[in-house]
């Protein structure tokens, strides 16, 4: 076995203690980068490489990291200031849906009520009428006696819809611009579509009551 | 204690029993993860081929020969070696080998166990933590068993110098359960929601490679390199960078493979970044590592071969992990490919090279048969090279025809098997290889030693540093 | 590195700053992400899968299709995803918040499954029950999820498989699907990200408006 060459693969011997390897190497440790004042090359090649790959990485990160959003799943996008926009409401079919839920009901799916309790929708002068007198009936509601089209109505209440004291509903303002747009619009009515804007600023300046009641409706513009 | 005149001492002599286990238990793991593992590719030539038994689907398959591989030969093959380094660098007889050997059962035990539970169903469908819950945590005690006698050797050493390979070696040690408990604890016991699954399972797996296998295999290269070679490493003061930079920038690249996926762009972003970062770490091991190259020792020839696929590995990291190239490589044979050049070329060959070094000064007997060794060398080389090779080709073809939306699935799988023939015959050349390398160990460690450990090795010369 | 207690401090905090740094950032983007509600179709989305669906992706899980299946679109101007036929835009992060095991995927072995629910020429249960039995180019037969059962002299079960030639059952026997078969199937078609989130909407590129350097 002991007269086995140096390179045979059955029994590899040492190039070096283990003790010797571990002091020459704490030995390279103290090794300054300039020898006899010449610098060595390699550390200044790798200073500049890691510089230039911090470099890279900086404007990397910079460019496509979305701002660390968590809403930017593109590296190309950069967040804008805005807030990311929900899709726009289409308001026909959101009053269309709640009709179809609620309004229905009393006022039944083709507009038409029913005669003697639920005023009809479809032809009324009060739906396709002022907005002012229309808006306030869906916030607030309507009670008493009732003329629709010449014939008499007074026997149901309707109740309040926006978000006012004593509602059941609490529909926000642009909902109530959507249903009301919808009625305006459907049947063949043709009145003009109703914004939330003009809903908010009613909303504002009444706030909460009691149902209205014609004449005081009548009163109005 | 080693002195300056003995190679081998009672540090070896001690260790013996729990190493050769360990070795023993890696080796056979190492076979089984490659039937495995040519079964599963020889499904994808004959999708019929095991598929009417449920334990051998595909994707159970799959799962199965990952595990076997990683958690079988991988982890116990690194606990050898690291555990040998620390114990030769740290000066005194490795303590507390009982919790070891103890240790050593109970992993195997776990994996069997785990591997079975794969089969039966009880698998995870999480790359690299595929084990069955009921075993992960008996696996993580394990460790903690085995790794304590490491840590010890550290904590305990004779000298106060201490040297790269022991850096690696602890911090692969230490690491790990950190990494394996917070994993568990995200995805399998308290899973976190929706895809920040993705993102956990990511920085496991990254985590996995950068901080646990790849210092595994870097100590074993830090220390054989200069003791065989005989000559110190060249840019050793660089040598603290390189290792503090795998660390510190490695578990960021978790994000690697979610580039363009369903998570928020930053963590992709941040991942090739990283791995850009990471170049630096493979340049600098590269320029230390460089005296393996060229040398007639057929370990330096193993550890040559494994530093290229590590620096290579390194680099084509980085540059796959870039959006215009991801766009056509994500989701092929390419990022297997990639895995393999890390695993197989790196670290096996690197693992191989410490194991026909430090063998037969455990065993205090020489291996018996030179040409099992270079037959083993061959095979490896040449099955490594063209699985890596074929995989890399069959990944190209797929991401092209990927790419191309009139380029149905049927012809897609057709460019790619000639390519796939070729990855499985390169799988069973490395079987092939290993069954050789598992019969030349059994040989080893059953004979009895001849002559004693000081006639066997000559005396080991001082290592002089460059300057004075 | 002489002094220990630094040294495991930084190997430590090495490993802490990546976990807080992805993980725990991560976690504060996307670990408590809720639905989004519609106003328009006053619906919540993503749309709850059913019990069975659920039941559906454990067996995935467990037969690990995510090997071969990824279920992420990529958004239209990466890759042919939307080519494809895939999905229209890209997967994001609401679109998992229901999963119990989330399946991205490793590979594409097969076709992305994200939609497979809502293919422009759809499904149906009884197409990928055949699909399940027979295999189909690449991907394996999956006959263990099937029972060949005998049909002794009594009439065929409603669910019984129609199949033909080679795969038809021998005389006198029928194929029924298993449960897990069948909870396999409500998963696949349950999956859809057919709803744009704000987030998935594509995007201008910034440098083309803005006229910033790239």
């Amino acid at each position: 076995m002991s007269d086995q060459s140096p390179v045979d693969p059955r029994l590899q011997q040492p190039g070096a203690s283990d003790e010797s390897l571990l002091s020459a190497h704490e030995k390279e440790l103290g090794r300054k980068p300039n020898d006899g004042g010449h610098y060595r090359l390699l550390p200044l090649v790798l200073l500049f490489v890691f510089s230039g790959l911090i470099f890279y990485a900086g404007t990397y990160l910079n460019h496509y990291s979305g701002r660390y959003n968590a809403s930017i799943f593109n590296e190309n996008a950069h967040p804008s200031g805005a807030k990311v926009a929900a899709a726009k409401i289409d308001p026909l079919v959101l009053g269309k849906r709640n009709y179809e839920q609620v309004c229905s009901t009393c006022h039944q799916l083709n507009g038409q009520g029913v005669a003697g309790i639920y005023p009809p929708l479809a032809g009324s002068e009060w739906a396709v009428g002022s907005p002012d007198r229309v808006i306030r009936i869906l916030l607030h509601g309507l009670k008493g006696p009732l003329t629709v089209e010449g014939k008499e109505y007074g026997q149901a209440a309707m109740p309040a819809f926006g978000q006012v004291a004593g509602s059941g509903y609490n529909w926000n303002d642009d909902r109530i611009a959507a249903v009301l747009t919808y009625v305006r619009q459907e049947w063949g009515n043709k009145g003009e579509a109703i914004t939330a804007e003009q809903v908010a600023a009613i909303h504002t300046k009444e706030s909460s009551r009691k149902e209205w009641s014609q004449d005081e409706l009548k009163a109005l513009p | 204690m080693t002195t300056a005149s003995n190679e081998v001492s009672e540090i070896d002599a001690n260790a013996r029993f729990p190493l050769s286990l360990l070795i023993a238990s890696a080796i056979l793991w190492l076979i089984l993860s490659g039937v495995l593992a040519i079964l599963n590719f020889a499904q994808n030539l004959s999708p019929s081929f095991l598929a009417d038994c449920s334990w051998f689907t595909y994707g159970r398959l799959h799962a199965m020969q990952e595990t076997a591989f990683i958690y079988g030969w991988v982890a116990t093959a690194g606990f050898a070696v690291a555990l040998w380094i620390l114990g030769r660098l740290g000066g005194s007889p490795l303590r507390s080998l009982n919790w070891t050997v103890v240790g050593t059962i109970f992993w195997n035990l776990g994996v069997t166990i785990g591997l079975i539970g794969i089969a039966l169903g009880d698998g995870t469908s999480i790359s690299l933590l595929h084990l069955p819950d009921y075993v992960q945590p008996l696996l993580l005690v394990s460790f903690g068993a085995i790794a304590v006698t490491g840590v010890l050797a550290w904590t305990g050493r004779q000298h106060r110098a201490t040297f790269a390979a022991q850096w690696y070696a602890v911090a692969a040690l230490f690491l790990f359960p950190w990494l394996f408990s917070a994993a568990q604890a995200m995805l399998v016991w308290f899973p976190v929601r929706g895809t920040l699954q993705a993102v956990a399972a990511g920085w496991f797996l990254q985590g996995a490679w950068t901080l646990w296998i790849a210092p595994l295999a870097l100590s074993a290269a830090y220390y054989l390199v200069p003791k065989i070679s005989g000559r110190v490493i060249p840019a050793y003061d660089f040598a603290s960078l390189s290792f503090w930079t795998l660390l510190v920038v490695g578990g960021w690249t978790g994000g690697r493979h979610l580039v363009g996926g369903p998570v928020p762009a930053w963590i992709a972003t941040i991942a090739i970044v990283s791995c850009v970062m990471l170049t630096f770490h493979y340049a600098v091991t590269a320029i230390n590592l460089r005296g393996a190259f060229g040398k007639s020792s057929i370990s330096l020839k193993f550890i040559a071969y494994g530093v290229l696929a590590y620096v290579v590995g390194g680099f084509a990291d980085a540059a796959t992990a870039m959006r215009s190239v991801s766009e056509v490589t994500q989701f092929t044979w390419v990022s297997v490919a990639q895995t393999q050049l890390a695993n197989s070329g790196a670290f096996t060959m690197i693992m191989f090279g410490a194991i026909y070094f430090l063998v037969p000064r455990i065993a205090n007997q020489a291996w018996p048969s030179a040409s099992l060794i270079r037959g083993h060398y061959i095979a490896a080389l040449i099955g490594t090279t063209l699985l890596v090779g074929s995989l890399v080709v069959a990944g190209i073809v797929q991401g092209r025809d990927l790419a191309n939306p009139a380029t149905s699935f049927a012809d897609l799988s057709a460019h790619v098997r000639p390519w796939l023939l070729a990855a499985t015959a390169s799988q069973a050349l490395l079987v092939l290889g290993n069954i050789v390398f598992a019969i030349h160990f059994a040989r080893v460690v059953v004979a009895k030693p001849t002559v004693t450990a000081e006639n066997l090795f000559s005396q080991p010369p001082v290592m002089e540093a460059s300057v004075s | 590195m002489r002094n220990g207690l630094i040294f495991f401090t930084g190997l430590f905090a090495a490993v802490l700053l990546s976990w807080a740094g992805i993980v725990l950032s991560s976690h504060a983007q996307l670990g408590k992400l809720t639905p989004y509600f519609d106003e328009n179709e006053g619906k919540a989305f993503p749309l709850r899968p059913s019990g069975v669906a659920g039941q559906g992706q454990l067996v995935y899980d467990d037969l690990n299709c995510a090997v071969c299946h990824t279920q992420q679109v990529r958004r239209p101007d990466f890759g042919s995803d939307k080519a494809r036929g895939w999905g229209d835009h890209q997967s994001v992060a609401r679109d998992y918040i229901y999963d119990m095991r989330v399946q991205l995927g490793e590979s594409r072995l097969g076709p992305d499954l994200a939609n497979v629910g809502i293919r422009k020429t759809p499904y149906d249960s009884e197409d990928l029950l055949k699909l399940l039995y027979s295999g189909a180019g690449t991907m394996p037969p999956y006959k263990f999820l099937f029972e060949k059962r005998a049909l002794a002299g009594r009439q065929p079960s409603d669910y019984a498989m129609k199949l033909r030639g080679d795969l038809a059952a021998p005389a006198g026997y029928e194929i029924v699907p298993t449960a897990r078969a069948q909870a396999l199937v409500a998963y696949l078609l349950s999956l859809n990200q057919a709803y744009e989130y704000p987030e998935a909407r594509p995007v201008q590129p910034a440098a083309a408006k803005e006229g910033e350097h790239k």
